[in-house]
């Protein structure tokens, strides 16, 4: 809760990084995960897994630079779209899987508990 | 208090009467939104009024060091824009509806034709997407089979558009929803484009939606904010109510 109660939740930083967009799914077997990165090419992503989050960092193909905006922000630069994110449950990292496409990542994460059959008697 | 003064719609430039009056407040990837500015932009439309309500958030925007409502109204002879800068919350939307078309009513609006998205999850594959049509009225349903619209047949839709059709009804107006397969989180200046593009059987505007797919990818960094807000109140919009399947049968 900590980050959603500040007052102030940007979804840019100093360091040059923006927040991209992104959604969660929980599948039946797997968590997908999709991010919205425009300006960037495949071969300028990163995605790192642990078994509870998953990284993005996306370098853009040109630095975006917003200008007469905001007080303290009057000219700042962006190089790339980063983001990590907590997952819902448990994924096997050594599993997972992404695509791209039309600007949009998909990564599948599959769920890392193994699912137990109960027999009804 | 009267219904209608919850919500003030201020004018403040020349308003001509019997325009089409598109609405493009933000819905499911910011579909409305990105067309109504392309449009207000691409025609050089002037400012001609604004809304204000205690219901919205008490912000403001400014544009060029000037001072501005983030809910505009746009216009030239022809045609006038509604648009806004920030999310409106759900419990906004029947008053502000209401408002709005009482007001075009007022100004004898032709047509009045809300843009919005229709989510669909395999978005990323199509690259170009179709527009739906929902018409509010025998009339409206018989000109959209004349322009050869694909109608919605079955379903809910939710959001200021659904509302604005049904207020516009009671006012005897005609009215459209053009919906435009879409990211329902992510900003779609791709569906923004076929909408605008579908608009032109209506409203003879002209306008190329080159540069907007071409500067697609800008104006999605530039909306992540919008399109996160707008996402915030979607729950309680019911946007989920639009991917359910209606009981009734005939």
């Amino acid at each position: 809760m900590g980050m959603e109660r500040r007052i102030i939740r940007t979804t840019w930083g100093y360091d040059g990084n923006l927040e991209p967009l992104y959604e969660v799914e929980d599948k039946e077997d797997e968590i997908s995960v999709t991010f919205d990165l425009p300006r960037v090419r495949k071969e300028n992503v990163e995605i790192n897994t642990t078994e509870n989050t998953v990284e993005v960092i996306a370098r853009m193909s040109d630095a975006v630079c917003w200008e007469r905006w905001g007080s303290t922000q009057k000219r700042i630069t962006f190089q790339a779209l980063r983001k990590q994110i907590r997952l819902p449950e448990p994924i096997d990292p050594e599993k997972a899987s992404a695509s791209f496409k039309n600007g949009i990542l998909r990564i599948n994460l599959p769920k890392g508990r193994r699912k137990v059959f109960i027999p009804i008697e | 208090m009267e219904m209608e003064e919850v919500v003030r719609i201020v004018e403040e430039g020349v308003v001509h009467k019997n325009p089409i009056v598109i609405e493009g407040l933000p819905d499911v990837g910011l579909v409305g939104t990105i067309a109504a500015s392309y449009i207000v932009e691409k025609m050089n439309y002037k400012e001609i009024g604004y809304i204000e309500s205690d219901l919205f958030p008490p912000v403001m925007v400014v544009h060029g060091g000037e001072l501005k409502n983030p809910l505009r109204i746009y216009g030239n002879e022809g045609g006038v824009v509604v648009l806004s800068e920030v999310a409106i919350p759900p419990s906004a939307i029947y008053p502000l509806t209401t408002a709005l078309a009482e007001w075009v009513k007022e100004i004898g609006a032709k047509l009045v034709i809300p843009i919005t998205g229709l989510p669909i999850e395999n978005r990323m594959d199509i690259s170009k997407p179709e527009v739906f049509a929902v018409g509010n009225s025998e009339e409206a349903v018989k000109e959209l089979k004349d322009k050869q619209m694909e109608l919605l047949e079955e379903g809910f839709i939710a959001g200021p558009h659904a509302i604005m059709l049904r207020e516009c009804y009671k006012r005897e107006l005609n009215a459209i929803s053009l919906l435009a397969q879409c990211f329902p989180v992510y900003p779609d200046p791709g569906a923004a484009a076929a909408a605008i593009e579908s608009l032109e059987k209506f409203l003879k505007l002209g306008i190329d939606v080159e540069e907007l797919l071409e500067k697609g990818e800008e104006i999605k960094l530039k909306a992540r904010d919008l399109m996160r807000q707008t996402a915030l109140s979607a729950p309680e919009m019911q946007k989920g109510v639009e991917q359910d399947m209606p009981i009734m049968y005939r």
